[in-house]
């Protein structure tokens, strides 16, 4: 257990020392009003992720994960602690996060193209052409430009969600369980794909999976989440290099000193009422 | 054309070509014609025919007997004829055209009006709550009911014939977008939030797109309305429409002009439908498929 009190406003790094990309994330507590009270979703959380890392945040329902990320994206702001990027305190969404969900969340009545265009702001038109047909291409859907998102299929639809989230060249990619509702053999192929436009892009990026296999396939360093209260548990360096193997025996031990930091009987999570489940 | 159909059609063709030949998919109606005649199948859309043409068939028929008494039920001919007399005389295209422009300008104005007021309650949820409770109310009043007022205010002229139809089409248009907005998926607004559109952007970029089909939906059913209500407004009191042309029939003892504006009504009617299907699918591109 981690067990810190700190000032945060003290804490804060000046911003030139930093690089573009990093995430600092100190959290005292976030805590969501429930139907019996205020229910603690996270508490002392405490993460730097340096840039152009890839870090993945493994954690089963109810950990909080996904409300770790939301908070980095700007989407919940009402917490107590300071998150900031390169420096600069995050309080809202902004072009310099990109943001992908577990559902594609894409516009039925765009197609690819537009959909990706989305998330460009005011461009010269020649630019913006440019970049759009860079990330279509760089997500390999180069020849779906002008379908529409009830053409394509489950995974292509992620692929246009990352390309639109990276569309705006941001710093932080952010991806909440994108994989979760793809099928075993898209899944793994995404995991790929993701890999490769990570390699090429060089953002920071933060995934959260409830996948052990996946976050030690994808990360530099794996955060695990424990339940209640929502907290990080330990942070793992992934020192292989990649393309990983899934069966090599390095990847097999660093996937079950993850596993078994989950099913640590010590820790193991009470059954939590329903209300609380919905929060992860 | 669906797959079942072109199954269908080429059973049918099958039948119609090589009638010895083992026809149906079980293979059975090698042998006799009643196994072959089993497999003939006809398309959807011919079977929906049969039983009207029969029936005007039938009509027909009992019509010229003498059985059915002509100023009772005129056979299909006479109430053609009738239609052809008055477009020859020039009447019908006078009393079509005034009641078309009345469903027309009664429908944009009750449309504009459910676009305004659907529009502001379904973004603002201030206009909402002020405006919303008092329209649905007002929504539990059978439209016709408020025919006496509006001739009492309005006079018995075109005013409370527009004001009639305005009101019909309103309701429909105001519902569907007002609901339809509201119910935007939250999951995407976030997205619109993510890149920060504004207040204006996010109507424009996100919640009228998303709202689209419903609000065509509305429209559709708004213009319906107008068609029952010119048909109420007209039979109330006009000297000249398709709805007068019916009174006309009815005070005149003439069957086939009261049915001969039943047929105008729903031609018409039909067509202006059908425009406004096409001009939301257009709208909805590839949605709508």
């Amino acid at each position: 257990m981690i067990k810190l009190i700190w000032n945060y406003e003290n804490t804060m790094p000046d911003s030139s020392l930093f690089r573009s990309g990093t995430v600092d994330v100190q959290i005292a507590h976030k805590a969501f009003a429930g139907s019996q009270g205020k229910l603690l979703a996270l508490t002392n959380i405490l993460l730097t992720i340096d840039p152009g890392e890839f870090v993945c945040i493994v954690g089963g329902s109810g950990c909080g994960k996904t409300t770790l990320l939301r908070i980095i994206a700007g989407l919940e702001t009402d917490y107590a602690g300071v998150v900031a990027l390169d420096g600069t305190p995050i309080t809202g969404p902004g072009l310099d996060r990109g943001v992908v969900f577990q559902e594609h969340r894409l516009f039925s009545w765009l197609t690819v193209h537009d959909n990706v265009a989305f998330g460009l702001s005011r461009l010269p038109p020649a630019e913006r052409a440019l970049k759009i047909r860079h990330y279509i291409n760089l997500v390999g859907l180069n020849d779906f430009e002008y379908e529409y998102p009830h053409q394509l299929s489950g995974g292509m639809s992620q692929r246009v969600a990352i390309a639109r989230a990276l569309v705006g060249s941001p710093e932080v990619l952010l991806l909440d369980e994108p994989f979760a509702s793809l099928d075993a053999l898209t899944r793994m192929r995404m995991q790929q794909e993701i890999l490769r436009i990570w390699e090429a892009e060089r953002t920071t990026v933060v995934l959260v999976t409830h996948d052990i296999e996946e976050a030690v396939y994808l990360a530099d360093r794996v955060v695990i989440m424990s339940t209640q209260p929502g907290t990080i548990k330990k942070i793992l360096p992934v020192g292989l290099p990649r393309p990983r193997d899934r069966a090599d025996r390095e990847f097999v031990r660093i996937r079950k000193s993850v596993h078994d930091e989950f099913f640590d009987p010590g820790t193991i999570a009470p059954m939590v009422p329903n209300g609380s489940r919905s929060v992860s | 054309m669906s797959t079942a159909e072109q199954n269908r059609r080429l059973v049918w063709k099958r039948v119609t070509e090589s009638p010895a030949k083992p026809t149906s998919p079980s293979g059975r109606s090698a042998g006799g014609s009643i196994s072959s005649l089993r497999s003939i199948r006809v398309p959807d859309q011919l079977l929906g025919w049969i039983i009207p043409v029969s029936t005007l068939v039938l009509w027909e028929l009992l019509a010229r007997a003498g059985v059915l008494p002509p100023n009772w039920l005129p056979a299909p001919t006479v109430i053609a004829r009738t239609i052809y007399e008055l477009a020859v005389a020039g009447d019908l295209w006078r009393h079509v055209g005034i009641t078309l422009g009345r469903v027309a300008l009664g429908f944009l104005l009750g449309a504009a009006a459910g676009t305004i007021l659907g529009g502001l309650t379904g973004y603002a949820s201030l206009a909402r709550k002020l405006l919303d409770p008092l329209l649905q109310s007002l929504r539990s009043v059978p439209s016709i009911a408020w025919v006496p007022l509006f001739l009492l205010w309005l006079g018995i002229q075109e005013s409370s014939k527009i004001a009639l139809i305005s009101l019909g089409a309103f309701f429909p248009v105001y519902l569907n977008l007002s609901v339809a907005m509201r119910h935007v998926d939250p999951k995407l607004l976030e997205v619109g939030r993510l890149y920060r559109l504004t207040s204006f952007q996010m109507v424009r970029r996100l919640i009228l797109p998303a709202a689209l089909p419903e609000y065509i939906v509305g429209l559709r059913s708004g213009l319906g309305l107008a068609w029952m209500f010119v048909v109420a407004a007209e039979l109330l009191g006009a000297s000249s429409g398709i709805g007068f042309l019916m009174v006309d029939g009815q005070m005149t003892g003439r069957a086939a002009i009261i049915l001969a504006s039943v047929i105008l009504f729903a031609v018409f009617g039909k067509a202006t439908d059908w425009m406004m299907n096409a001009v939301g699918r257009k709208l909805l591109g590839h949605r709508a498929r």
